[in-house]
C-alpha cells in the first residue's frame, strides 16, 4: 500500500513538471525559436551562424554529451569490470572508497577544478588554452565516471554464483567468461547507469560554466572552440529576462532539453536492444 | 575384469575460508564406469566435484590441498599443479550443475557455446554436432523448431537437459553429474539413465543423486559422503 502511494506520488509529480514545461513551453517552440531567421539549411551546413535562435544550444550540448559519455564509457566499463573481476579484496575495497568519494563530489567542485587545470595550462605550456568544449567534456566525463564505474562494478558482482560457474566449466578463460557471459547478463544494469550518467551531463550547469560554456559562441567549430548548451541558456534566461517573450524561449529550451534526454534515453536503450538480439537470439 | 584407474584422489582437503569441507579423502574412480555419491545435503559433493575440474579456483574463499590425478591417455597427470591448463581440462572433464544454468543466449548458442571457444569455424559441422547432442538428451524434438530462442524461456527439466546436452557436446572422458535429473520426471529422469549406461562405454561418470533407488539400478560403485569423509557403501 505504501509503495503504492509512493508511486502514485512520483507518477503525479513527474505529469507535473513535464505537463507544467509543456503548458509553459509549448507555444515557445517553433522554428524561430531554434533557427531565428537563419535559413533551415545554411544552418544545418553551418553556412551562416544562427544568432538568437537555440540551434547552436542544442548541438552544443549535444556534441558535450556525447563527447563525454564517450570519454567516460570505456573507462569507466573498464574500471568497474577491473574492481569487480581482477582486483585484490585490498585494492577493491581502497578503490571502491575513492570511487564513492568522487562520486560525492558537488559538480562545482569539478567544475572549479577543470578550470584550475586550464588556468595551468594556459600559463605554463601554451597561452593557446582556453577554456573550451573539450575541456567542459573532460571535467563533465570526470563528474560521471563514478557512476559508471560503480553501476558496472555493482552489476557484475551481484550476478550469481552460478552464472559466472557456467562459462568456466565449459572451458571458457576468465576474459572470455567477462565478454560473452557476464557483461550480456549485467547489460540492463549497466545501461540504467549510462542513462543516468547523459542525464547527469545534459542538465548540468555548474561545470561547464566555468569551463567554457558562454551566451552566444554559435555552433563549436572544434573541440577546442567555445560553445552554448541549453541549460546554461535556460540559467542565463532565468536570471536575466526582460521580458516575457524572453521567458517564453527559456520554457521552450527546457522542453527541448527534456526532449534530448528522452531521446537519448531512447537512443541507449534500442541500442541495448540491439546487443542483446545479437547474443541473446539466433545461431 | 578390473577397470584401469580414471582418477586417483590422495590426502585431498576442502576449504570455504578457514572451515574445512572435506578432510584428507582417498578414493581412486575406475575408468568406463558409474560412480554414485550420496549423502546427507550440505555434506560438500557439489564441492567434491568442484575438485575434479577445479572450478572450485573461481570460487572466493575456496581452496584445495591434495592431489587429484587424472589419466587423459598419458599416464597420470595432478591438475592441482599451478600450471595445468585449465581451459583444456575443463574440456575433458564435463559437468552439470545441480540447478540448470543456461548462458544469456539461444538455444543453440548455448550448445554450440564450446565450440564457439574452442575456435571451431564450421557451421555446417558445429550444427551437426549440436544436433546430436540434443537428440542424445532427449531434447531434439521439443526445441528443433525454436533453436534461436533465449534459453532462458524453456522450463526447468528441458534446460537441465539443455545442460547435459551441453556437456556431453565436447565428449569430455571425464562426466561430473550434480542431480541430473533432479527436475525431470520419471520418464525422462529414466532416458537420462539409459544415456548415462550407454555413455559410459566412453566415459568416466561421477554422479551425485538423491535418488536411492537410481543409483542402485545404474551405480558399480557407490559412495556416502558425509562428515567430511567419503566412505563405500556396501550392498
Ligand atoms: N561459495 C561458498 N562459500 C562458502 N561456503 C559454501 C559455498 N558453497 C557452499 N558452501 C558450504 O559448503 C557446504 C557444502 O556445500 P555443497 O553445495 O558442496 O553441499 P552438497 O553436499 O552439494 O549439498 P546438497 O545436497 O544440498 O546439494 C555447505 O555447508 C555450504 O554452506
Ligand atoms: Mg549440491
Amino acid at each position: 500500500m505504501f509503495s503504492w502511494c509512493c508511486a502514485l506520488l512520483l507518477a503525479t509529480g513527474f505529469m507535473f513538471i513535464v505537463g507544467f514545461l509543456v503548458v509553459k513551453g509549448y507555444r515557445g517552440i517553433n522554428l524561430e525559436l531554434i533557427f531565428a531567421d537563419t535559413r533551415l539549411l545554411d544552418a544545418f551546413f553551418l553556412k551562416r551562424q544562427v544568432f538568437g535562435g537555440l540551434f547552436p544550444a542544442i548541438i552544443g550540448t549535444l556534441s558535450l554529451i556525447l563527447l563525454s559519455i564517450g570519454f567516460a564509457l570505456p573507462l569507466g566499463l573498464a574500471s568497474g569490470i577491473f574492481l569487480a573481476e581482477y582486483a585484490s579484496p585490498r585494492l577493491k575495497s581502497f578503490f571502491s572508497l575513492m570511487v564513492d568519494i568522487l562520486a560525492g563530489i558537488p559538480s562545482i567542485v569539478v567544475g572549479l577544478f577543470g578550470f584550475s587545470i586550464t588556468i595551468f595550462l594556459h600559463h605554463f605550456f601554451s597561452s593557446q588554452i582556453f577554456p573550451c568544449l573539450l575541456i567542459s567534456a573532460l571535467s563533465l566525463a570526470f563528474l560521471i565516471l563514478p557512476y559508471i564505474i560503480k553501476t558496472t562494478q555493482v552489476a557484475i558482482e551481484s550476478l550469481p554464483l552460478q552464472v559466472r560457474l557456467t562459462a568456466p566449466s565449459l572451458g571458457a578463460t576468465k576474459l572470455e567468461n567477462i565478454i560473452f557471459v557476464l557483461l550480456p547478463s549485467a547489460l540492463s544494469d549497466i545501461v540504467s547507469g549510462i542513462v543516468l550518467a547523459i542525464g547527469r551531463c545534459a542538465e548540468d550547469t555548474a561545470v561547464i560554466m566555468l569551463t567554457g560554456v558562454v551566451a552566444t559562441a554559435g555552433v563549436p567549430r572544434s573541440v577546442f572552440s567555445n560553445f552554448e548548451a541549453l541549460p546554461f541558456y535556460i540559467y542565463y534566461i532565468a536570471s536575466e529576462y526582460s521580458n516575457s517573450s524572453e521567458l517564453m524561449k527559456g520554457y521552450g529550451a527546457a522542453l527541448i532539453l527534456l526532449l534530448i534526454s528522452a531521446g537519448l534515453f531512447a537512443l541507449a536503450h534500442w541500442i541495448k536492444l540491439k546487443i542483446e538480439q545479437k547474443t541473446r537470439f539466433g545461431y | 575384469m578390473e577397470n584401469n584407474i580414471k582418477i586417483q584422489i590422495r590426502n585431498l582437503w576442502f576449504y570455504y575460508k578457514t572451515i574445512s569441507m572435506l578432510e584428507g579423502i582417498n578414493v581412486d574412480f575406475p575408468e568406463n564406469t558409474i560412480t554414485s555419491i550420496t549423502g546427507p545435503s550440505g555434506q560438500g559433493k557439489s564441492s567434491f566435484l568442484m575438485t575434479m575440474n577445479r572450478l572450485w579456483q573461481c570460487i572466493d574463499g575456496a581452496s584445495v590441498k591434495g592431489e587429484v590425478k587424472i589419466n587423459f591417455g598419458n599416464g597420470f597427470e595432478d591438475i592441482n599443479h599451478q600450471k595445468y591448463p585449465l581451459p583444456m581440462l575443463r574440456r575433458k572433464v564435463g559437468m552439470v550443475f545441480q540447478t540448470p544454468n543456461p548462458l544469456p543466449m539461444s538455444i543453440f548458442k548455448n550448445i554450440a557455446f564450446p565450440f564457439k571457444l574452442i575456435g571451431e569455424k564450421n557451421q555446417n559441422k558445429t550444427f551437426e554436432k549440436v544436433e546430436y547432442a540434443l537428440k542424445k538428451a532427449f531434447l531434439w524434438q521439443e526445441v528443433k523448431n525454436r533453436l534461436t530462442e533465449d534459453a532462458g524461456v524453456l522450463s526447468g527439466g528441458q534446460q537441465q537437459r539443455l545442460c547435459i546436452a551441453r556437456a556431453l557436446v565436447l565428449e569430455p572422458q571425464v562426466l561430473l553429474l550434480d542431480e541430473p535429473t533432479s527436475s525431470l520426471d520419471e520418464i525422462s529422469a529414466e532416458m537420462i539413465e539409459q544415456l548415462l549406461l550407454k555413455l559410459k562405454k566412453k566415459c568416466t561418470i561421477i554422479l551425485v543423486s538423491h535418488y536411492m533407488d537410481q543409483v542402485k539400478r545404474i551405480a558399480d560403485t557407490k559412495f556416502i559422503l558425509s562428515n567430511r569423509q567419503l566412505t563405500l557403501q556396501e550392498e
